[in-house]
């Protein structure tokens, strides 16, 4: 018997193996995945660490407001007289942090959800589909608008939340189509037909073929979050926080006048850069995550 | 920006005063020249079509010294409030103790459909005011300047009479400071027997009350009244609104139209400044009210073709309140810590830098005016010029406790100042930002908070819910209303049938929470809110020796610290219009409808 444990744990560990080596070898053949891990590795370490190598407060000069690009301010100052990097890199953590929140709990709450409907199907699966039809049809930004009125969003972890909870009716719905499809596959009947438990069924053989999409949803979500909140700091609905990068959108463009002359335009680019970076990135990882799980796609 | 721009611009206009007797109307220049006169109304983001042409529904589409007149325009002269321009009234006469003002309507004055104006028309149209809530036809028992009689005199004079018992210096600013609407178009709004109620309203009992009711109820009534068409005793007539733009054509009919110059007046629409920053800089507009801009778009405005920025006196300044009522903004020394602390002149520079200059002190009055009523008695006061020693003596007296390079409270828990303005008001997020990282260098923790909206920060503001946050105040000319942002309801005054009660730190409208008594150096104790009561009935004289002691309470109790004071800057283009007032004109504070009412503007030859 511990030879057969041994055998498979060896195996177990060759899987894995194999498994990186198909990571590096998709990434390696367009390296533009590899650019995109570099940057969403890139964001993540300055949501992390960034903010680490700044002072809590940042030098301002009021001598030296909307300055230009330069070797010492690459984007400039803000109209405080503070260095644009510095407020984009110290921004980052409370935007990606919420981000991180809010795709957690929409692929938690829409995968549970999606599974649990479409395994169980019958009166669970009406229930939870027209709760979440009822879901979908909320207008998610007037909700926000009317909850900034009551509620304060002070830390990342609350808009997090909130924009999870608003955000997962869409995975719930497509992982439900998934697991009815995937139930009526040989591999599941034959596990039903082995007397495997639901627990076995739905973590062990359901889980791990959605699990790419899964993935993909995640990360996705984390881009839909991004552009939710930046959109709300950005109206000015939200409290005010010098670094967020939609409030300093806000003040570029209706403080600064970043439209209308060049002065506060780099103020402005900054944090679309940003924005825009972060979406590349991920993309980018998404593309490559399509072939490193779906072995159809594998140009080998 | 957009809102406080509006917010300033309305209590700029809504805080001038009252007259002596009238100019003469300016008939001089040649008449008309013609031509189109782009504008926008910096009162009013976002033209509404639908809205009626009626001067008291405030989104109405009736334009301030263009379609909707006044009896007269107030001047908001740096001290005296009785000054007017003529308006719908010729000339006024006011008794010399305030007891009545005696009108005397345009002798020419005609509706745009050729009826006369009449003395009539003026009756009902302070029937209106007394349903919207005016000052001088208020039917608040008792309420300070209010009228007790309006009457007839003859076709072109109305005489209108003050209430004796809690006589105001305003009276006749309340009384001229009235929108003239047609009576043969309006008389439907008011029932025929408003004049008796309006004298049981006046009485004491359950009919009474039941009077007031019905007619504040009358008001709703005539904000929602809709005439068929604009029938206007200005200068020009609604022509057509759409969402972009409204038109007004020159009314033929006015009694000074020989001297106005331009043909049709159009207001564009906008809904943010970054709007009018773009009209401004494409040469579009001849006239923008108002509108803050950063330096370096004024620096592009200023470099349009024609383009010109006049300044002038607004009586309004802006200051950080402190609600008293929490530790530790009870103690006078922290407050006089942070004065120190906060260098106005880097805050103005980086929030206003083209609409205000940096107070040179508190003291509760805007610099201008405060040159004319304090003379000498001004470079008297405790300047709080920046500095980081004084500050850290008056902390250490307050009994703060200084660890690790920040400053705690006296028992020894941390302390963070929480500044808050309402958002979309950025200049003063800007300014708040900035005092931020001022003190946060200097050891003491803030932070900015912003509120959703305008209203709902007066809201919670009055609500005591904030240890901080700007303030308007040195809303004058007159003496009472500069010092009643100071001294008044917020900080436990009221002023009922000329009767001053103080009302206990959070109660009755009291957030700032400031104490009863002051210790003024060199005049001893003063009740401040008694002193500001004063100021409704006195003359400019006898107000002088008052305003000096409640500069000096301002000076050394600091229920605010004053950190600038508006610049009224106004854009013009002289591409196609000449004959714009000059730097620092009193009309500057007028629309500029007025201006063409006067007959300055001409078309540019």
């Amino acid at each position: 018997m511990s030879t057969v444990i041994l055998e498979s744990a060896g195996t177990a560990s060759t899987m894995r193996r194999n498994f990186w080596r198909g990571v590096w070898r998709v990434m390696l053949r367009k390296p533009s995945r590899l650019v995109g891990a570099v940057i969403v590795l890139g964001f993540a370490f300055m949501g992390v660490f960034g903010p680490m190598f700044y002072p809590d407060l940042l030098p301002h000069n009021a001598d030296n407001i909307y300055a230009p690009m330069s070797g010492e301010h690459w984007f400039g100052t803000d109209g405080q007289g503070r260095d644009v990097v510095a407020l984009v890199v110290t921004g980052s953590r409370y935007v990606l942090l919420s981000a991180l929140v809010t795709a957690i709990i929409t692929v938690v709450l829409g995968t549970s959800i999606g599974l649990f409907s479409g395994f169980k199907r019958g009166r669970w699966d009406t229930v939870l589909m027209r709760l979440t039809d009822m879901k979908l049809t909320i207008p998610g930004l007037p909700l926000l608008l009317v909850l900034s009125t009551v509620w304060k969003f002070g830390s990342a972890v609350e808009m997090g939340l909130l924009l999870g909870l608003l955000g997962w009716g869409g995975v719930a719905r497509a992982v439900r189509s998934q697991t009815l499809s995937l139930r009526e596959r040989g591999f599941i009947e034959a596990a039903r037909g082995l007397g495997l438990s639901t627990t076995h069924i739905v973590g062990k053989e359901l889980l791990p073929s959605m699990a790419p999409y899964i993935a993909m949803n995640m990360l996705i979500a984390v881009t839909g979050a991004v552009y939710a909140q930046v959109g709300l700091f950005f109206l000015g609905v939200l409290p005010y926080e010098a670094n967020n990068w939609g409030v300093m959108l806000n003040l570029a463009v209706f403080g600064g006048g970043a439209m209308t002359t060049t002065a506060a335009l780099p103020y402005m680019l900054a944090p679309l850069l940003a924005i825009l970076l972060l979406t590349l990135g991920i993309v980018l990882v998404v593309d490559a995550m399509d072939e490193i799980f779906n072995p159809r796609l594998r140009e080998e | 920006m957009k809102r406080l721009a509006a917010v300033v611009a309305l209590l700029g206009l809504a805080t001038a005063t009252a007259a002596c007797s009238g100019g003469a109307t300016n008939k001089s220049g040649s008449g008309g020249g013609g031509g189109l006169f782009t504008t926008i109304d910096v009162n009013r983001p976002g033209l509404e079509p639908s809205a009626p042409a009626n001067p008291y529904n405030p989104k109405g589409n009736s334009f301030l010294g263009y379609n909707a007149m006044k009896l007269a325009w107030v001047k908001n002269d740096l001290t005296d409030p009785n000054k007017f321009y003529p308006g719908i009234a010729a000339s006024w006469d006011i008794a010399p103790d305030n007891s009545s003002v005696t009108i005397h309507l345009q002798p020419n004055g005609k509706w745009s459909d050729g009826k006369p104006v009449t003395a009539e028309d003026v009756k009902l149209s302070i029937g209106i005011a007394y349903t919207q809530g005016s000052t001088a036809f208020a039917i608040t028992p008792g309420a300070a300047g209010a009228a007790a009689d309006v009457q007839v005199v003859d076709d072109h004079t109305v005489k209108v009479t003050q209430d004796m018992t809690n006589p105001s210096m305003k009276f006749a600013r309340g009384v001229l400071d009235t929108f003239v609407a047609p009576a043969h178009v309006w008389n439907s709004v008011l029932p025929a027997d408003f004049w008796d109620k309006l004298k049981a309203s006046r009485a004491t009992g359950a009919d009474a009350e039941k009077a007031r009711e019905e007619i504040t109820a009358l008001g709703e009534k005539i904000i929602a009244f809709a005439p068929p068409k604009d029938t206007s005793a200005g200068p020009f007539t609604l022509e057509r609104v759409n969402p972009s733009e409204a038109l007004l054509v020159k009314n033929k009919n006015f009694f000074n139209a020989a001297n106005v110059a331009p043909d049709q007046v159009k207001f564009l629409n906008y809904t943010g400044n970054e709007q009018i920053w773009n009209y401004l800089i494409g040469g579009k507009l001849d006239h923008a009210g108002f509108t803050a801009a950063p330096t370096n778009v004024m620096d592009r405005i200023k470099q349009a073709p024609g383009a010109q920025t006049i300044k002038g006196f607004s009586p309004v300044s802006v200051g950080l309140a402190f609600n008293q009522s929490k530790k530790p903004y009870d103690n006078v020394h922290v407050r006089k810590g942070l004065a120190y602390l906060i260098d106005r002149d880097q805050v103005t520079k980086v929030a206003s830098p083209e609409g205000g200059t940096a107070a040179v002190t508190t003291s509760g009055i805007h610099q201008k005016p405060a040159q004319e009523w304090l003379g000498a008695e001004l470079s008297a006061l405790e300047p709080y010029k920046h500095d980081v020693a004084k500050a850290e003596t008056e902390f250490k007296a307050a009994g703060l406790q200084k660890k690790d390079g920040k400053w705690a409270l006296a028992d020894g828990s941390p302390w963070k100042f929480s500044m808050h303005a309402p958002a979309g008001f950025s200049d003063w997020i800007s300014a708040q930002e900035n005092i931020k990282s001022q003190l946060a260098t200097a050891g003491v923790d803030a932070e900015v908070v912003t509120t959703a909206d305008y209203p709902l920060y007066l809201e919670e503001l009055a609500a005591g819910k904030y240890d901080a946050g700007f303030w308007l105040l040195a809303l004058g000319p007159a003496p009472y209303d500069i010092y009643q942002r100071l001294f008044g309801a917020s900080n436990g005054w009221t002023n009922v049938a000329g009767k001053i009660a103080h009302a206990a730190p959070g109660k009755g409208g009291n957030w700032m929470g400031g104490p009863e008594e002051i210790d003024v150096a060199g005049v001893g104790k003063v009740n401040p809110g008694e002193l500001t009561g004063k100021l409704n009935a006195s003359t400019a004289e006898q107000a002088k020796p008052i305003m000096v002691e409640l500069a000096k309470a301002a000076n050394e109790n600091l229920p605010l610290i004053q950190l600038w004071d508006y610049v009224n800057t106004q854009f013009v283009n002289t591409s196609r219009f000449t004959g714009w007032p000059e730097a620092e004109a009193d009309v500057l504070r007028l629309p500029a409808g007025v201006w063409m009412q006067l007959g300055m503007v001409k078309k540019k030859q």
